[in-house]
């Protein structure tokens, strides 16, 4: 599904919930499906099944997923979007990081931005190989 | 509601005149995987046997779900699983043989469960316990402790030796338990990066003494290494504190950060008047060495 990378600095279960979100805006994971157990998704990933457990809360919470008694969880028949000053906020926290590597590394602005699109490119085509 | 699976209260044990662990304070939840990290000799091994009820403590107490780990020690291991660094037993003995006698012994013994590992792990049943590596002992060792359907479970340096793929599948065991039973898990590891995705609580054990215990996700936002273009930092601007000295590097500065947050940093970049090359999180290896090396220095 995804990977979970501990030297980020955002914390697993954001990257769960992110990874998540992701998926489904992407169509890899359609309205209605079944998502991993958390039992399973912990294993794969290899991460405490709390985690796992907060990050599903979130998205249950959020409307993203939705838990039917006794089956499993499942893509909501129409997730919700973050709203506007969630999306802000998450770019801009993102928009950081990228930004302090690109000025470490000393890229020019032009090139980071070039890069930054490249790479959005690339994860909209890995996902749709997947899928 | 939380229990306190593990309360240990200024524990203290001596070999002689040296101290190996002194006056040590720890209290784990129920459900919560606690990591005790410590370089060779730190006191790891003594302060494992005083709660497996195998030693006396020589000072303070040891409650494991309320009762005396050394007075109670017999009741008590009934809900202990525990993987010991060097997984030992009988060498003639089958794993069939063994998974007996554990059965014999534990109220709460699980046989399906042990086989179904054990068809996991790949380990035949009839395979005698001295003819398996050392990976398939470990596996044996922790199909035995999961199979008494343990509370708690005990994992001291249980990947020592493993390959990654025997790591991994350990580690998969312990979380798929985590998942459907809710148990307690203690490991003391030096694989550092194996505990990192699932340990929610870190301590780390210096020359006897506590000297980290703290929630895994908080420890991890509060570090940070900075580099700066400049050699001299004064991280005092902002009220940061350095973890191990600032240490010049290149035509600039490196410092390990151990209360980094995004507004002490606008406050002291702005008193300062100095940028950061560069800030980057650091991994609960980095962390460890950071806070357990020779040089190590504040650690609030």
């Amino acid at each position: 599904m995804f990977v979970i990378n501990p030297s980020d600095p955002a914390p697993i279960w954001r990257q769960i919930e992110e990874g998540v979100r992701r998926l489904i805006a992407l169509g890899a994971l359609r309205p209605g499906a079944a998502v991993p157990s958390m039992r399973d998704l912990a294993r794969d990933l290899r991460v405490n099944p709390n985690t796992v457990a907060r990050a599903y809360t979130r998205l249950i919470e959020g409307g993203v997923l939705t838990v039917k008694r006794g089956e499993g969880t499942y893509v909501a028949d129409s997730p919700a979007q973050p709203k506007k000053s969630e999306r802000h906020e998450a770019l801009r926290d993102g928009a950081t990081r990228y930004a302090s590597t690109a000025i470490a590394v000393g890229a020019e602005i032009d090139d980071a931005v070039d890069e930054l699109q490249s790479a959005y490119e690339r994860v909209v085509r890995e996902h749709r190989r997947i899928s | 509601m939380t229990e306190q699976v593990v309360e240990i209260n200024n524990l203290i044990v001596r070999y002689g005149r040296s101290v190996a662990v002194d006056n040590v304070t720890l209290n784990i939840d129920r459900g919560v995987v606690y990591a005790l990290l410590g370089r060779n000799g730190a006191g790891k091994s003594s302060l494992i046997r005083c709660l497996l009820g195998q030693r006396q403590a020589d000072g303070g107490t040891i409650r494991l779900f309320g009762d005396d780990a050394w007075k109670r020690r017999a009741a008590l291991m009934q809900r202990v699983g525990v993987v010991t660094e060097e997984a030992d037993a009988p060498p003639e003995m089958s794993v069939a043989g063994l998974a007996r006698f554990c059965r014999s012994l534990y109220a709460r013994w699980d046989q399906p469960a042990f086989e179904a590992r054990m068809r996991a792990f790949g380990v035949p049943l009839t395979s005698r316990f001295g003819t398996l590596s050392k990976g398939q002992k470990k596996q044996v060792s922790l199909a035995l402790a999961l199979a008494m359907s343990p509370d708690l479970i005990i994992l001291d340096d249980p990947t020592l030796g493993l390959d990654v793929v025997a790591r991994k599948s350990l580690f998969e065991e312990v979380i798929g338990e985590l998942a459907d039973r809710g148990i307690t898990v203690f490991i003391t590891t030096h694989d550092l990066a194996g505990v990192e995705t699932f340990a929610d609580r870190v301590g780390v054990l210096k020359k006897g003494r506590l000297v980290l215990d703290e929630d895994a996700e908080a420890l991890k936002s509060r570090f940070r290494r900075i580099r700066f273009t400049a050699q001299q930092v004064a991280l005092e601007a902002g009220g940061l504190v350095a973890a191990a000295g600032v240490r010049n590097w290149g035509n600039g500065a490196e410092a390990i950060v151990s209360n980094y947050d995004d507004i002490a940093f606008e406050r002291f970049r702005t008193t300062s008047g100095m940028n950061a090359a560069e800030i980057a999180p650091m991994s609960l290896e980095e962390i460890f060495v950071a806070v357990s090396g020779e040089n190590a220095g504040g650690m609030q």
